[in-house]
């Protein structure tokens, strides 16, 4: 099981080049920047196409706040790992993220560890 | 007059095996199936951002993508962005990097890519009078075999300089040749050989080659994109605003 997942999670990050960009320039964000990790509770997780929303509530040096993330659409992230119900609000994540090329809040979440350590 | 006749079967079943034969050699190739991008084995997964040759575009044509990009490109805006499907040539070329399905029929081919359901119907058979058709994202395509290749000619397109690789005009041609191929590995293989046609954006022929692999057991998932802009809207209308 632990391999499985660990498969997906490399299939997952594998895919993003081609996957994350769809339909996006994402040219707001930093991609080059592909081992920013961010931490904070569910406040919002929509899963949908053409790309997915998600909405932290972030601790760091510059307070406590929600922030909004841009991921991949839903399809992609079903591919790569995700259900359904794996992600809820009140939960714990950390989201793989590239920065806001202007150092702005946000980001571009290219993978999520949800709040039972499952990766997609 | 027995050898006469004994000729006679023997010319009968000859013919009969040709006839058979040349029946067996037109049943075209099946390309039912989902379809994902073709990666070579031991190949590396393919980069955003490759650098494209520079296109040989008509200087007002230039000016027309030019301006497009210039209005979009700061805010990395996209067609795609807003649930609007690809439309050809950049349709069959990619799709965003989701599968596509094509269902084969005598009569029609159906591809749906799984990216924005958008779905391309190519027709076999009897082609539509000119009067009756409309310009579209897809545009009409209408295709041959010839032998185990299908042949498609695609008319009656849109303007579109928001294609990503090549905007044509309203004029575009598109042709493409498809072939199917089985690897040694197994893996069936359907290339497509483009060239469209396009004088009025472009001083000579656009070509390209685009191949996908046969995906057994993948299916298409559904891609609804309109939902939560729905959604905004209908909160909107409860709030007692307008879009206006």
């Amino acid at each position: 099981m632990r391999k499985s997942t660990s498969r997906l999670w490399a299939i997952a990050l594998a895919l993003a080049p081609v996957a994350a960009f769809a339909h996006h320039s994402a040219i707001r964000f930093d991609l080059t920047i592909r081992d920013n990790m961010v931490t904070g509770i569910v406040k919002e997780f929509e899963a949908a196409n053409p790309h997915t929303k998600i909405v932290l509530e972030v601790t760091d040096a510059k307070g406590t706040r929600d922030i909004e993330y841009e991921g991949h659409s839903r399809n992609n992230y079903y591919r790569a790992g995700w259900r359904e119900g794996m992600v809820k609000v009140g939960d714990k994540i950390t989201l793989i993220a590239a920065p806001t090329r202007d150092g702005s809040d946000g980001g571009y979440a290219l993978g999520v560890i949800a709040a039972d350590g499952t990766k997609f | 007059m027995i050898e006469t006749w004994g000729l006679a079967r023997f010319g009968a079943a000859v013919l009969g095996l040709s006839i058979a034969g040349a029946a067996l050699a037109a049943e075209p190739p099946d390309f039912t199936g989902v379809w994902g991008n073709y990666r070579a084995p031991g190949a590396a997964a393919p980069q955003r951002g490759a650098a494209q040759a520079p296109l040989p575009l008509r200087a007002d044509a230039k000016a027309k993508v030019d301006a497009y990009h210039a209005l979009v490109d700061p805010i990395g805006d996209s067609p795609g962005g807003h649930c609007l499907g690809t439309g050809m040539p950049g349709s069959m070329l990619g799709s965003g990097g989701y599968p596509m399905e094509i269902v084969q029929h005598d009569n029609i081919i159906l591809v749906v890519f799984e990216a924005h359901a958008e779905i391309r119907r190519i027709y076999l058979g009897e082609r539509a009078k000119a009067e009756d058709l409309f310009p579209d994202r897809n545009g009409y395509s209408f295709g041959r075999w010839e032998g185990d290749k299908l042949i498609v000619e695609t008319t009656h397109l849109k303007e579109a300089v928001d294609q990503g690789r090549y905007p044509h005009s309203e004029n575009a041609r598109v042709v493409e040749e498809y072939s199917l191929v089985t690897n040694d590995d197994g893996t069936k293989v359907l290339t497509s050989k483009m060239t469209m046609t396009d004088p009025e954006f472009y001083t000579q022929p656009i070509t390209a080659e685009k191949k996908w692999q046969l995906q057994p057991g993948v299916r298409l998932l559904p891609y609804e994109c309109n939902e939560p802009a729905w959604e905004e809207h209908l909160e909107r209308l409860r709030q007692g605003q307008s879009d206006g």
